[in-house]
């Protein structure tokens, strides 16, 4: 078709719905009254699963969706809701996920309505709420428009050309099924009349090596070959960072490796070296000469007044000043802040605690400094910022550069007053610093917003121990947590430094929780604007009740654009639990008063000391130095792991029919992937080899040759593996599982009346983990001819194994359990006509 | 806090409704003024309704007085129906009040008054049995550092 007409307003009625309450009834969102309450769909309850199935007068295109609104803010808008579309209510394709804003401003969102550049119509559509604002309440929708093309012209080629696709899809489904089950006869015949491909020749390749012919080196060939051509790309841009904590030792200025001495030595004289033990410091970092910059704190008795320069390159902590108040500049102090300006190289800093016994009108003071780098100076920029219409002296405060337009940002943080002392705190309300703008050009203060209690749309609440951010390519700062007096805060909202406009993403309502951070005023944040991704690491809560189930790091990451939150990781109770790793060395323990800085350029964080919250030793002050990466899995580590993959299984097979030779195969060819350096793992493989006596003598059951399978997984995948929790964790799963169950299951699955012997299902097992991997435009068809007999969910698992092909069910629950039980549960899973998966059933 | 309880002893007790959906929001409803401003009227309930309504949005303060207030809503439509008092402000602590914390609007709800056990009497507060306070008290002790650092 050569022009595509003009997207007009489509005509539909409700066709079924989940549930109504009152009278909100469906039919409601046929109409537009902003003005009236009750003029909306609501749910009876928002217990999953809730949808309403739009019935289109006519098969359409459907190119977009339009919600209307209440003309107030209402909690039962819909925070996160899917559309689904189709032919028929039985058969529907998700066309767009998402959510509404709290307001009362229209919102329009555009619906997928191509496959492979072609549109395909629908003549149902579906939306299934997941979540409302307030996330207790009922789900409510007030009005719906639907846009698109029904010019039968348009509709009917699409149409003809959507049910040829359906058959070819359909047609797939067979050829893979025929294959499954070794009906050779009917695949060929089936593919020469149609001539529709399964899949990539290439993978029809791998399956003639594996299957056929069980040529296992040429499939490790393959497999290398692929990942070569970087065809695992695909599948590794969709996997979840994984968290990589490296201690820092930094080099001696003496020229002594560190590596050589140990760490009482370096603790021992080690304060010449790099900076001390302490908690409520700064850091900043210039990522140009990739610096990171140590100024001041409290380790643990007093406050410091040493700044210290660390080269990331040299690995090499440099001390610029002993004490910077006798090169005029600032006083010892901690809980100020600092921020740098990476351009003009100046750093400079705001703010500081003062204990109660040493305040008076003269040292409550607000003073303000500037460093510049080159000239290795200070410059005392204000004597009392708040005598210059700028901030009262404050401690946890927050504070961002803009570099762009040499300006920066102030927010919060508590003012500390004469007879703020704790004892006097019932009497005196104690009182936040609001947000303010300082002009560094001009040298002057300009007061934002006023500490208020968020009563208007553009007011803000001001806080401590927050975190602030400033997104250098959408010029917002981004503010979220922190705490009150006694009131942990958890909205977040950002501010448009330009347009000085509050925008509110999330009022913080309480039943987030699980899916969202907990925040509180220890943990600390780092912005990347390039990757549009806040990264926040959860602290210790200072709250001693709390204290002891909540020792945890969690590391979670915003997705600005897409409006949500994921956690990458949590260090739960097993790995605490685990003596054999202590878990100090392999992450920083849980803190708090440290501090956190990014380098945006090279993706690394860096983490100094803090407080580790030792009730016992309250004095106690962290100095170890950590870097972080967030990393996916390597294109080599998952070339090993389908190395792995394809040995273990030769193994398996060889097993079952020459035990003896199996042997061999396992102290030759298995063995040399295994790393000798690593005494872990040559311990592992000893214990493993051990093993070996006991598979022979059983003439390797089945199950005594999956127990001790369960080391082999560590063994081979401990050493130098930058994903030891996915190697070792999800690889074991899935050997315990193996011969016991998986294997029965295989054979249900894929014989039944054909003659399929059990070695062609299982390596018809291994073909398809191993097409996993692939790209979807590659692979055969995910779903199946018809469900496999104990695989109620399919469709989650697709979605969870195109992540991790090699789960099995109490890692699944895990991994739902990291999402939140709501949206979880709201999911396809419950509803498999959404699935496309179910789609194709017969 | 100066409740005289002995002052709304008498006042009828009162079910009340969300005016929009007609969902129960609580049983142990009370007639009662605003103490900033007498000429509004509204039900009032001393214990946390349970499971029938929850807050929206964050706290503010009106133009009366310095009480931290949030805005509840029916759980059931998710319209809102009135306010809980956060945190009160001294004043209206000091003057007569009925020490009750959540409020309903009499605009957003519908109300009748219960009647006690022998189904002739209309049921007043002073039939209720008392509290156990202790609840509300915060077991918390107050030693908070100001800074941690």
């Amino acid at each position: 078709m050569a022009v595509v007409p003009e997207s007009r307003v489509l005509t539909f009625s409700v066709f079924k719905w989940s549930s109504y309450s009152s009278t909100y009834l469906p039919e409601n969102i046929l109409v537009d009254k902003p003005n009236d309450q009750s003029s909306r769909w609501s749910s009876e309850s928002n217990y999953p699963p809730q949808f309403l199935i739009l019935k289109l007068e006519r098969p359409a295109i459907v190119q977009s969706i339009t919600f209307g609104k209440y003309e107030k803010t209402h909690v039962c808008n819909l925070k996160k809701f899917k559309v689904f579309g189709g032919m028929s209510e039985e058969n529907m394709t998700e066309l767009l996920s998402s959510g509404l804003k709290n307001d009362y401003n229209k919102e329009t969102f555009t619906l997928k309505h191509k496959i492979d550049e072609q549109m395909f119509p629908c003549r149902f559509v579906k939306i299934v709420p997941l979540m409302s604002w307030g996330p207790s309440f009922n789900f409510s929708i007030w009005y719906i428009e639907l846009h698109g093309i029904e010019d039968p012209d348009v509709v009917q080629p699409c149409l003809n050309w959507y049910s040829k696709y359906r058959e070819q899809e359909a047609i797939r489904l067979c050829l893979k099924h025929f294959r499954q089950h070794n009906y050779t006869e009917a695949f060929e015949s089936l593919q020469k009349k149609t001539r529709i491909a399964l899949e990539h020749p290439m993978l029809t390749h791998l399956h003639d090596r594996l299957v056929l012919q069980g040529d296992f080196d040429a499939c490790e060939e393959l497999i290398d070959k692929a990942v070569r051509d970087g065809l695992f790309n695909q599948y590794i841009s969709q996997q979840e960072y994984k968290p990589r904590w490296s201690q820092i030792i930094p080099k001696c200025n003496k020229g002594t490796s560190a590596q050589e001495i140990n760490r009482d030595d370096v603790n021992s004289d080690g304060d010449d070296n790099r900076p001390g033990m302490r908690g409520g410091h700064q850091m900043v970092i210039d990522v140009q000469t990739e610096t990171v910059y140590l100024f001041g704190g409290w380790d643990g008795t007093q406050d410091l007044a040493d700044f210290w320069a660390y080269s990331v390159q040299e690995n090499q902590w440099a001390c610029i000043s002993r004490d910077t108040e006798k090169e005029s500049g600032p006083s010892a102090r901690s809980c100020h802040k600092m921020c740098i300006d990476s351009q003009r190289r100046q750093i400079y800093t705001l703010g500081r605690y003062l204990d109660s016994s040493v305040r008076n009108s003269k040292s409550l003071k607000s003073d303000f400094y500037r460093y510049d780098i080159d000239a290795n100076t200070w410059t005392l920029l204000s004597e009392d910022t708040s005598a210059d219409g700028g901030p009262k002296l404050v401690f946890d405060h927050q504070m961002c550069m803009d570099s762009e337009k040499h300006m920066i940002y102030t927010f919060g943080g508590r003012i500390l007053t004469c007879n703020g002392s704790v004892e006097d705190s019932r009497t005196s309300e104690p009182q936040f610093s609001g947000l303010y703008a300082y002009h560094c050009q001009a040298g002057t203060w300009s007061l934002l917003r006023e500490d208020s209690c968020n009563a208007g749309p553009e007011d803000v609440q001001s806080r401590i121990g927050h975190c602030m951010l400033f997104h250098t390519r959408n010029r917002c700062l981004y503010v979220f947590g922190g705490q009150r007096s006694k009131t942990y805060l958890n909205d977040f909202f950002s501010y448009d430094v330009d347009g000085d406009h509050v925008e509110i993403i999330s009022d913080g309502t309480k039943k987030d929780s699980g899916m969202v951070p907990m925040t509180g005023f220890t943990q600390r944040a780092t912005i990347d604007p390039e990757l549009n991704e806040i990264h926040v690491l959860s602290g210790l809560s200072k709250d001693k009740d709390k204290r002891e189930e909540n020792v945890r790091n969690s590391f979670w990451i915003y997705d600005i654009a897409r409006n949500n939150w994921s956690c990458v990781y949590k260090n739960d109770q097993a790995v605490k639990e685990n003596p054999s790793k202590a878990l100090q060395e392999e992450e920083p323990c849980p803190r708090f008063a440290h501090q956190l800085v990014y380098d945006e350029m090279h993706k690394v964080h860096y983490l100094f000391g803090g407080n580790p919250g030792k009730s016992c030793s309250p004095k106690m002050r962290l100095d170890d130095f950590w870097s972080l990466k967030l990393c996916r899995p390597s294109k080599e580590y998952l070339l090993r792991h389908c190395r792995y993959l394809i040995r273990k299984y030769r193994f398996e097979e060889k097993a079952q029919s020459e035990p003896l030779s199996a042997l061999k195969y396992l102290q030759n060819d298995l063995s040399l992937t295994v790393d000798h350096t690593d005494p872990d793992e040559t311990k592992e493989k000893l214990y493993y080899f051990r093993a070996e006596a006991v598979i022979s003598k059983h003439h390797l059951s089945g199950r005594m040759c999956d127990q001790k399978f369960q080391l082999l997984p560590s063994a081979l995948f401990k050493s130098s593996s930058d994903f030891i929790p996915l190697g070792k964790t999800l690889i074991c799963l899935r050997f315990k599982a193996a011969p016991d169950t998986l294997t029965v299951h295989a054979l249900h699955m894929y014989t039944g009346f054909s003659d399929v012997d059990q070695t062609y299902a299982q390596r018809t097992q291994l073909f398809d983990t191993l097409v996993n991997f692939f790209p979807d435009s590659m692979t055969p068809p995910k779903g199946n001819l018809w469900p496999r007999a104990n695989n109620t969910a399919t469709a989650s698992q697709n979605k969870v194994e195109k992540r991790f092909p090699f789960i099995c069910k109490s890692e699944q629950v895990k991994q739902h359990d990291r999402r939140g039980d709501r949206q979880f549960t709201a999911s396809s899973v419950s509803d498999p006509c959404c699935s496309p998966s179910a789609a194709n059933k017969p | 806090m100066s409740t005289s309880n002995a002052n709304f002893k008498n006042k009828c007790v009162t079910q009340v409704n969300c005016i929009f959906c007609d969902s129960l929001l609580c049983t142990r409803g009370m007639k009662a003024v605003l103490l900033a401003d007498t000429e509004v009227e509204l039900f009032s309930t001393d214990i946390p309704p349970n499971r029938t309504v929850d807050f929206v949005a964050s706290c503010y303060s009106t133009e009366s007085c310095k009480c931290k207030l949030r805005d509840i809503a029916c759980l059931k439509c998710g319209n809102v129906v009135g306010y809980h008092v956060v945190a009160p402000c001294k004043p209206c602590l000091l003057s007569c009040n009925n020490g009750h914390f959540w409020m309903f609007n009499s605009d957003a709800v519908s109300t009748l008054n219960r009647l006690d056990g022998t189904g002739l009497n209309l049921l007043l507060w002073g039939d209720l049995p008392e509290l156990d306070d202790s609840e509300n008290e915060e077991s918390e002790s107050p030693s908070e550092e100001e800074c941690i650092r």
